[in-house]
């Protein structure tokens, strides 16, 4: 977490608070569009850049936006944008490109339903799209999931370290009720940064005689593409390594495992609560990196014996993760899901838990 | 008198805000259209008002589109039609807000408009992203206060002046272009059966107030559409195959742009701070040029010539 400045505490929406933490973390590049339930980020960010010096625009569209970040964080700025589902859909040919062309940068969801049109109602059916890259091309993006508006602030905070030292894209995944709702933050203190960086690959004009950088994500000699492949998947494959993270809650003796992240997570740590009031040994893991997917807990909960619960605002895409962390040491996983704008009431997972353990 | 709703396109029962000119804007604009016509519809108030679950207005046949591309999904009906043989027959109109329009829309509507698509696209005018919140649009006037260009200590609002859509898809060389008011309800009929009765693409831009978000009183909706033309801030004409025809100037002449903007609340902040005359000389310097572009036979009032003199003064490059 981050370190908390003398006794400053604030009332927030989750969507301010992604756009504050970013803010103290010396993001000063804000571009986005309308989308509904995001707005109340770009209209935080639209009073915030101008009073920290930093540039608020709001773009023409979703693709404007994206390409607006890609230039930014080309030149060396920590840049950010927001949007909610089918505006991130819009992103992805150039997400896609940044990634490929190792540029850091954040990219906050906050997730509808869907699919279409859908409804601006809650939503975490962009799981795939976020985990699995969402554009073209071999790519992941590092993906965070809060689960409260101070987590909310928190990995805005620290998202642009993560995405420099990986040189990779960072996305907040966040919903509906995550980005809408309000609660104390305590929030750190305000970077000391610079707004524009001269970091190794920052773009800064053609003279000072330094040697050249080159920012591209296309690789035309025979083998060349292949090559920078090979390299992007050995640094996915560090990622997976040394990044994972999760949060346990009772899960240590469970016998139920119960698999949730954002707002599903919220409302599964009730369930342990009442699973654990009614004799049954629940618990929760509650991944916060969703890419790269935090397997471990999984696996050591599977050795004891335990079987899985995902709960999700979808029909079922994180459970595949679930499923394929436990390829060697398989179990049973079941889904309690709600899609399309339902969100799972707590009584309703208790119940589906309660049938899981035969009571 | 008796209605019959029956033969309306636009059913009663939306979910409009109150005074909402956009909704007395489309009722009219789509009556003039006909029943025989295949409507698409970018994301927006226009479409959220208007098919409210488990209900809608439409009585005619309706697609709804993403934010950006109802002009595209307008010409791809106009090609299956035009393969069906029903060219003639059906005819499609293509609808968005001023943001589906002139910011995330333009690309769509600029390439079926080049292609020479036969179909009408309407543009309905209420100045910002008013169905998500108030956001600034490329048609929010110059210096309204919205909820991404805030008014305060460091800013008057919207820093730019209206993108110039009609004369942007005038450019486009298409047959018609028309740009109509709430205000002037009676006129919307007129402009929609003039542009369908010419074959390829055509233009219609309606201004429509929105008292939410330009915090005008909903009783004055009509007022305020007309005083948008009347300070000549929001000039009303056609083009027609190439030759602009202005709508005829007020017969009382012009008047000064703070009758226009002092009962909105969106423009309340340059009543209030002590700069703000500036600003109000400038925008009444925007009506000036208005008035000279489109009717140059009507002489310009002593007040629009003083603001353009002092703007002139204002931005003299000193040495």
């Amino acid at each position: 977490m981050a370190q908390a400045s003398t006794e400053e505490k604030i009332l927030i929406t989750g969507n301010v608070a992604a756009a504050e933490g970013a803010v103290r973390a010396g993001c000063r590049f804000y571009f986005g569009y309308p989308i509904t339930p995001q707005n109340d980020l770009p209209e935080y960010m639209s009073a915030r850049m101008p009073a920290v010096g930093g540039t608020f625009v709001q773009a023409e569209s979703e693709l404007a936006a994206m390409a607006l970040l890609h230039g930014a964080a080309a030149a060396g700025g920590r840049a950010m944008t927001s949007s909610s589902s089918p505006g991130v859909s819009l992103k992805q040919e150039a997400l896609s490109y940044l990634a490929g062309s190792e540029l850091p940068a954040l990219i906050v969801n906050v997730q509808r339903a869907g699919p279409g049109l859908g409804d601006v109602r809650c939503g975490q059916a962009d799981y795939f799209q976020a985990t699995r890259g969402g554009g073209h091309g071999d790519y992941r993006l590092l993906v965070l999931a809060p689960h409260t508006v101070q987590e909310t602030f928190d990995l805005a905070y620290e998202a642009f370290d993560l995405a420099e030292k990986w040189r990779c894209p960072v996305m907040i995944l966040s919903d509906q009720q995550l980005g809408q709702m309000m609660e104390p933050v305590v929030p750190a203190p305000m970077s000391t940064l610079p707004a524009v960086r001269d970091l190794p690959w920052a773009l800064s004009g053609a003279e000072g005689g330094r040697p050249k950088r080159i920012v591209k994500s296309f690789y035309w000699r025979p083998g060349e593409l292949e090559e920078f492949n090979k390299r992007l998947r050995e640094k996915y494959i560090k990622m997976e390594r040394e990044l994972p993270r999760w949060e346990e809650d009772r899960a240590a003796d469970a016998e139920i495992v119960l698999v949730a992240y954002g707002t599903s997570a919220r409302i599964a740590r009730d369930a342990v609560g009442l699973a654990r009031e009614a004799g049954i040994r629940a618990g929760l893991v509650r991944p916060i990196t969703l890419w790269p997917f935090p397997a471990a807990p999984l696996v050591a909960a599977a050795k004891r014996g335990a079987r899985f619960l995902v709960v999700e605002m979808s029909w079922g895409q994180m459970i595949d993760d679930v499923k394929l962390s436990l390829y060697g040491t398989p179990r049973p996983v079941d889904l309690c899901w709600r899609a399309g704008g339902g969100v799972p009431d707590v009584a309703e997972v208790f119940e589906q838990v309660r049938r899981l353990a035969g009571k | 008198m008796e209605f019959n709703y029956n033969d309306r396109v636009l059913k009663p029962g939306y979910t409009s805000c109150m005074g909402c000119g956009e909704a007395l804007a489309m009722r009219l604009v789509l009556q003039a259209c006909g029943k025989n016509v295949i409507f698409t519809n970018a994301t927006g108030c226009s479409e959220i008002f208007t098919s409210r679950y488990p209900t809608s207005s439409w009585n005619a046949p309706w697609l709804h589109s993403l934010f950006e591309n109802s002009a595209a999904i307008a010409s791809g009906v106009y090609y299956a039609l035009k393969h069906k043989g029903l060219l003639g027959k059906v005819s499609v109109v293509a609808t968005g807000g001023d943001g589906g329009t002139a910011d995330i829309g333009l690309q769509c509507l600029s390439g079926a408009a080049e292609r020479g698509d036969d179909f009408l696209y309407v543009c309905w005018d209420n100045e910002a992203y008013m169905n998500t919140g108030v956001q600034r649009s490329g048609l929010t006037p110059f210096n309204a206060d919205t909820t991404t260009s805030p008014a305060g200590k460091v800013s008057f609002g919207n820093d730019r002046c209206k993108k110039d859509m009609p004369q942007i898809m005038a450019a486009h060389g298409i047959p018609y272009v028309g740009i109509g008011s709430c205000g002037y309800y009676r006129e919307l009929g007129g402009l929609v059966k003039r542009a369908m009765a010419i074959r390829g693409p055509k233009y219609l831009q309606v201004h429509s107030v929105c008292p939410l978000g330009w915090k005008s009183d909903p009783a004055k909706t009509i007022d305020m559409a007309k005083l948008a033309f009347e300070t000549c801030l929001y000039p009303l004409y056609e083009i027609i195959n190439g030759v602009t025809k202005a709508r005829r100037a007020p017969k009382d002449g012009w008047k000064p742009a703070e009758e226009y903007l002092k009962p909105q609340g969106r423009f309340r902040h340059l009543f209030r701070a002590a700069e703000g005359a500036s600003q109000i000389i400038r925008i009444q310097a925007v009506a000036a040029a208005n008035m000279r572009k489109f009717w140059p036979e009507v002489a310009v009032p002593q007040f629009a010539l003083d603001a353009e003199a002092k703007v002139a003064e204002m931005d003299k490059v000193t040495a």
